[in-house]
């Protein structure tokens, strides 16, 4: 894709820069472009070199234009940046299918474990940096290896390192890499082409929402999306409550990258968060998390009232003790007609319904059992498991990174929140085979202990940080030396983190681990 | 590695890791995005996966490690990339707390 044939319709980018952030008017992305990296990029036929044989994803293209500024002396303001990246993202972006499977390092889930099938590419390129970071990204042959001397110029430790020393990893960057690169990642795509072509999607109007967040719970509500005055830009606002009842509000906007990529920036109760979600069939599912602090966030899915649109996104709570009696919210959009709950589970009250939510009191026979569909009319998509017991509890995640700040320096903490998930044993009655089934996220007694010996002998419990039982939530210690500790080391940790689960006399017990590291001081937004 | 002997502690426990087969849960646990698998010495994790063998404090070495990029995804390095990052912090063991983030804070 050549930027010079595709700079159509960029008139109203002023009004985008403009709205989000009160700023003069700006000059078009094209016009930005031009002044600004052309004095050192060239023009040719092939379009502005380096620039026009790349696709990415908007984060991936805030990222290169930072590094412009960090590294090579660009001076652009953070409007003019902005206007930059949304066309950048727009014009040369991934399609939703070259997103999938790495969409983590766009949400901000620092504790998602990568797993590649190619051991050379997490060896060659994931040892450093998440493998998403290349994932989200396509290029060409000749980019992928322009690439790989950016790698060893900037960062010539690459090849001392272990899994660099070790091998000739110039060597195996041209040959064997930048080939499997440019087969598995290339520049032109069916995908991106198809992307291209396709109609708009609606944006405007009513979205239903669900959502759970670690260490506070699930949540529900209306989100309202009205169009802004600028290219893709929308103003929401989302009135909403938590599963415990309390309200929760919030307002904010929205810029549509891509076609598909949504990236809102609100205030909830007073707190700055972001939104980041992807756009599909009238269905927003991705992550929201607080803006300076975002290992905090909620899992969040979202579907737009308009006709043909019936789903259900979730059944709040999602599990129902077998012999009890519950209310439940039924959250989605199009909730029309009858209600289908699961076999054993009986009506006793609809308390109240709209098309967003259907609230009701039911009550499960003795022998319920198993995960079954929850339906309305012709909507579709949740589910309710019916227990009689818990039979193990897992914590999730099962590992995680908690890093160590604050303490008058201007890195703050990153907690690491946990959940314990409930399974039930199955018709089999034992743990551990196929026909287990998940309950569902269970309250537990939280509590940390030495991961290992090494922890018990340098008291890493004693340092590392305070899990609070209630609610999951582990705040790590300070950073600094701390002399208290052997070889003053500062509040580093390995500890394993137990979820105790009361049933009845019993004490089920599940268990994870987190490692308490220092500060990432360089924290892109893809990690 | 046959022509390599372990002279000292973390060496020996290197050697037991790799005897062990020890080296994939390793693996597993430094592959959390974000996080190096670089473990020589690591950044968030050791060899053995657990924190005991990191450079600690880490202020006390700071810079005899992140200047020369060992783990510039996460550590700016001063060679190249950052080369004001710790200009308020000549001296790490005293003035660590000057160390900040060198991204952007505006981001999209």
């Amino acid at each position: 894709m050549k930027i010079k044939t595709i700079t159509a319709a960029l008139g109203s980018l002023a009004a985008l820069g403009a709205a989000l952030a009160p700023a003069p008017a700006l000059a078009s992305a094209e016009a930005l472009i031009r002044a600004k990296c052309l004095p050192c990029h060239t023009e040719g036929d092939e379009g502005i070199s380096r620039i026009s044989q790349q696709r990415k994803s908007p984060e991936g293209w805030l990222m290169s234009v930072a590094r412009m500024q960090i590294v090579h002396g660009l001076k652009v303001t953070d409007d003019e940046r902005r206007t930059v990246v949304k066309y950048l993202a727009d014009t040369q972006g991934l399609a939703p299918s070259e997103t999938d499977g790495v969409r983590y390092a766009l949400e901000r889930r620092l504790n998602a474990v990568e797993q590649f099938e190619s051991e050379q590419f997490t060896q060659m390129c994931a040892r450093c940096h998440s493998g998403a970071r290349v994932m989200l990204q396509r290029r060409p042959a000749e980019e992928w290896e322009h690439l790989v001397h950016f790698h060893l110029g900037q960062y010539p430790t690459t090849e001392y390192q272990a899994l660099g020393r070790d091998r000739d990893w110039f060597g195996i960057a041209l040959k064997e890499m930048v080939p499997e690169l440019a087969r598995t990642l290339p520049l032109q795509t069916e995908a991106w082409t198809q992307w291209q072509a396709r109609a708009p999607q609606v944006v405007k109007g009513e979205w239903s929402m669900s959502g759970h967040m670690s260490g506070r719970g699930g949540f529900s509500g209306v989100m309202k999306v009205s169009a802004a005055k600028g290219k893709d830009l929308y103003a929401l606002s989302f009135d909403g409550r938590w599963d415990d009842g309390s309200e929760m509000s919030g307002k904010g906007q929205a810029l549509l990258y891509t076609g598909y990529e949504w990236r809102g920036d609100l205030v909830v109760d007073g707190t700055p968060m972001r939104q980041v979600f992807a756009l599909e069939d009238g269905v927003l599912r991705g992550r929201m998390f607080l803006r300076d602090q975002d290992e905090i966030g909620a899992d969040v899915v979202a579907s737009l009232q308009q006709p043909g649109n019936s789903r259900v996104l979730a059944v709040h709570p999602a599990h129902l003790k077998a012999g009890m009696a519950a209310e439940l919210r039924i959250v989605g959009s199009g909730l029309q007609g009858e209600v289908s709950l699961p076999p054993g589970v009986r009506l006793l009250e609809t308390i109240r319904r709209s098309d967003a939510e259907v609230v009701l009191r039911v009550e499960a026979a003795d022998d319920a059992r198993g995960v079954h569909q929850v339906a309305v009319g012709e909507a579709r998509g949740g589910t309710l498991a019916v227990y009689d017991s818990i039979a193990a509890v897992k914590v999730m995640p099962a590992f995680a990174v908690a890093r160590i700040g604050g303490n008058g320096t201007p890195t703050a903490k990153v907690e690491a929140r946990f959940d314990a998930e409930a399974w039930a044993a199955g018709p089999d009655g034992k743990i551990g085979t196929e026909d287990d089934f998940r309950i569902g996220f269970v309250p537990a007694n939280w509590s940390v202990e030495p991961f290992d010996e090494v922890a018990v002998r340098d008291e890493d419990v004693k340092f590392a940080g305070l899990m609070d039982a209630a609610s999951g939530v582990f705040v790590p210690g300070d950073a600094g030396p701390n002399p208290a500790r052997r070889m003053s080391a500062s509040n580093v940790g390995n500890l394993k983190v137990v979820a105790e689960v009361a049933q009845g006399a019993e004490r089920l017990r599940g268990e994870g681990q987190v490692i308490v590291a220092p500060p990432r001081w360089n924290n892109p937004p893809i990690p | 590695m046959k022509h390599l002997k372990a002279i000292n502690n973390k060496a020996r426990l290197l050697d037991k890791a790799v005897a062990e087969d020890r080296i994939e849960e390793v693996v597993a646990m430094s592959a959390l995005a974000g996080c190096t698998a670089t473990v020589d010495p690591g950044w968030e994790v050791d060899a053995f996966g657990g924190v005991a063998s990191l450079c600690q404090p880490m202020e006390s070495d700071l810079y005899g490690c992140a200047d020369p990029c060992w783990w510039p995804a996460q550590v700016p390095d001063v060679m190249n990339t950052y080369p004001d990052w710790n200009k308020d912090a000549a001296n790490t063991r005293e003035d660590w707390r000057n160390l900040g983030s060198v991204f952007p804070g505006d981001k999209l």
